[in-house]
């Protein structure tokens, strides 16, 4: 069996906040359970691979955004990867860019994204910069806390195509509305920038289970626990 | 050169403010709470709030500034200007406590009135004000890499008010000595009255991706030897120093041994850098490197040091550029890593996903400090055997005995065990 393909788009332009580190944490969530995967890192003016089950897009400036926007829809295969059912997972600045529209530089310059996701992004009244924490329904019903860090001058808001993620408990979010996220068919974008998944692994196994169309069992770990634990009281101590 | 007359009624207030700071400073370290430097900046800037201004104004000013590697690289240029005012060497004054904003410089400089030569570690925001307001002869720029996210959000802006603070001062000035293996900072230089180039043989090169000139993706040779802007005249200039190995080469072509007493290949690029603005200053080269073999453990960094039955060694790394320079330093097994994200760590710690720290496979890491869970996690995905031991002082007498433990700490950790070992 072919091994499951993960690919990290653009380490170099959208890479600012440790955004590679999803990548490992789904391969190595896969190899864990003795799943054959595979990680490509993708940098401009390389090919995209067509038919990869799950694409990464980091947190980035806003230059880096422009040209990220640019490469990917000169490249191509991002979209027609989309159409075939791929998984796209964007985070911050990702995030932004997947969209319908956003803004750029201090005269808020508004770029068309990726129209990926029916959301727009403008700058926002202040930086939300700080510990996230919100409540995301899982598929099941269950609910699953994600926890965060979120930096960012552009807030975003849902078209109707688009569902939020999940709903804020602390932090900012999207826009303040108590909305985090957006998704729509296979496409998630969230704040909570960099590793994210690394705080959240039912995040990371949810966007494995869409990607491989199979359940997947939990892997328990202490030291995960110990880390979601360690930043809920902080966050909730904190309020932010 | 003479201090333009100041009207006497700030002067007056200068002086009372500068002895209530010392009052507070030894206070402060009376009740072991630190050297007091900062205390001593605050009451100054508070009473005498054009403390910053009147005390560069009139002195000749050598500045460095850069992400990583200010302190080290102050503590070698100030021990050759010492070097090389000889029998004068009180005419020079440094900040070399490491207190690098508009307090920590008004703070030293406040100690020596009578100096005429200051030797600068510039925080990056305070180049500009230092620029405008000090007129420095010499500004050394290392490097410019992300640090403190949370706090600066973008890269580019920093280096914009360095550029923006050099075209304003044109002729007026400082000869910059700039790193010329980073963009940001070739990019904020070239518009110097004069630079001397160092190609400082870099090894990160991470936030160098973008031309901050036109935002094109840069080209980076495959060796790293040098980068170019594809759509604008932005590239790596001609050097006049280079780094060879441990060696350094001069505009002459004379090859100069470096045999520093701090470790690293990054040490060899601030030597070299710090050469450079010697040499400038009209400092014989190998009185220079003498000197800097006189630096051995800058503001604690490299100290190896006691505590209880434990000695460790103390390495600092602040970024992710920070700890690739450290990382390989690293020999002991086991090896301690303390990680922290106070206001002074930044708060966000998503920069250990961006650090290699797969090359400590082997080794059996301790991970400590209030985000030991977030760097434990980190190790498990790079295959690194560890324990996490969140307190400190517990993490290190878990490595008691007779070998030295490497221990490398973000700011804060980093200063608690400087105090913890009576360092500081
Ligand atoms: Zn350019």
């Amino acid at each position: 069996m072919k091994p499951v393909e993960i690919v990290l788009v653009y380490q170099s332009l959208l890479g600012i906040y440790g955004d590679q580190g999803n990548a490992k944490i789904l391969v190595n969530r896969l190899k864990w359970r003795g799943i054959d995967a595979k990680l490509t890192s993708v940098e401009p003016g390389d090919a995209l691979p067509a038919d990869a089950a799950l694409y990464l897009l980091g947190g980035g400036e806003d230059a880096a955004q422009v040209s990220a926007v640019n490469a990917l829809r000169e490249d191509g295969s991002l979209f027609n990867a989309v159409d075939d059912g791929a998984v796209v997972f964007a985070v911050c600045a990702g995030y932004q860019i997947t969209g319908n529209s956003f803004t750029i530089g201090e005269n808020d310059d508004v770029v068309e994204g990726l129209g990926l996701l029916d959301v727009d992004t403008r700058r926002g009244a202040k930086r939300a910069v700080g510990e996230l924490l919100a409540r995301w329904t899982r598929p099941d019903g269950s609910d699953y806390l994600l926890t965060g860090f979120e930096n960012h001058g552009g807030y975003t808001r849902l078209g109707s195509a688009a569902r939020p993620l999940a709903q804020v408990e602390i932090g900012i979010g999207n826009n303040g509305d108590g909305t985090e996220g957006a998704v729509q068919d296979r496409v998630i974008g969230t704040y909570p920038h960099g590793p994210v998944l690394a705080r959240n692994p039912a995040l990371a196994d949810h966007l494995l289970e869409l990607a491989l169309d199979r359940h997947l069992d939990p892997l328990p770990d202490a030291e995960v626990e110990g880390l979601r634990a360690e930043r809920l009281a902080f966050v909730r101590r904190t309020g932010r | 050169m003479s201090t333009p007359p100041k009207p006497l009624g700030r002067r007056l207030r200068l002086a009372a403010a500068t002895t209530l700071g010392d009052l507070a400073a030894w206070a402060s370290r009376r009740l072991g709470r630190g050297s007091g430097a900062s205390i001593r900046g605050q009451i100054l800037t508070r009473l005498a709030p054009n403390a910053f201004e009147d005390l560069v104004a009139g002195r000749r000013i050598i500045a460095v500034s850069g992400t990583n590697g200010k302190t080290t690289t102050t503590h070698m240029l100030a021990a050759a200007i010492k070097a090389g005012l000889g029998a004068d060497a009180s005419r020079m004054v440094t900040n070399t406590d490491g207190a690098n904003l508009h307090y920590g410089l008004a703070s030293a400089l406040a100690k020596a009135p009578k100096a005429d030569v200051a030797v600068l570690e510039t925080d990056e925001r305070v180049v500009a004000d230092l620029i405008r307001l000090g007129r420095p002869e010499i500004l050394v720029l290392l490097n410019f890499s992300r640090d403190q996210m949370d706090r600066h959000h973008e890269i580019k802006g920093l280096g914009r008010s360095w550029r923006d603070a050099l075209i304003q001062a044109g002729p007026e000035g400082p000869t910059v000595i700039a790193n010329a293996d980073d963009p940001l900072v070739v990019w904020a230089s070239r518009e110097a009255k004069a630079v001397v180039w160092v190609d400082a043989a870099s090894s990160w090169t991470g936030d160098g991706a973008l031309c901050p000139n036109c935002g094109a993706l840069l080209t980076h040779a495959p060796d790293g030897s040098t980068w170019d802007c594809p759509s604008c005249d932005l590239t790596k200039p001609p050097v006049a120093y280079r780094v060879e190995g441990t060696s350094i080469v001069l505009p002459d072509g004379s090859r100069h041994e470096t045999k520093l007493n701090v470790p690293g290949a990054f040490n060899v690029s601030n030597a070299a850098c710090a050469l450079a603005a010697a040499v400038t200053w009209g400092v014989d080269p190998e009185v220079a490197l003498d000197a800097f073999r006189t630096v051995k453990a800058p503001a604690g960094r490299f100290a190896t040091a006691s505590f209880g039955a434990t000695t460790a060694r103390l390495l600092l790394a602040k970024n992710p550029a920070g700890w690739t320079e450290a990382l390989p330093l690293v020999h002991t097994n086991p090896v301690i890593l303390a990680i922290d994200s106070v206001a002074a760590d930044g708060k966000d710690v998503s920069w250990l996903w961006d650090v290699d720290y797969e090359q400590l496979a082997g080794r059996h890491v301790i991970a400590t400090g209030p985000r030991a869970y977030d760097l434990a996690v980190r190790l498990s995905h790079a295959d690194v055997e560890h324990d996490v031991i969140l307190d400190l002082d517990a993490a290190l007498a878990r490595c008691a005995g007779p070998d030295v433990v490497d221990c490398i700490a973000t700011y804060t950790p980093f200063q608690a065990l400087l105090k913890k070992a009576g360092l500081r």
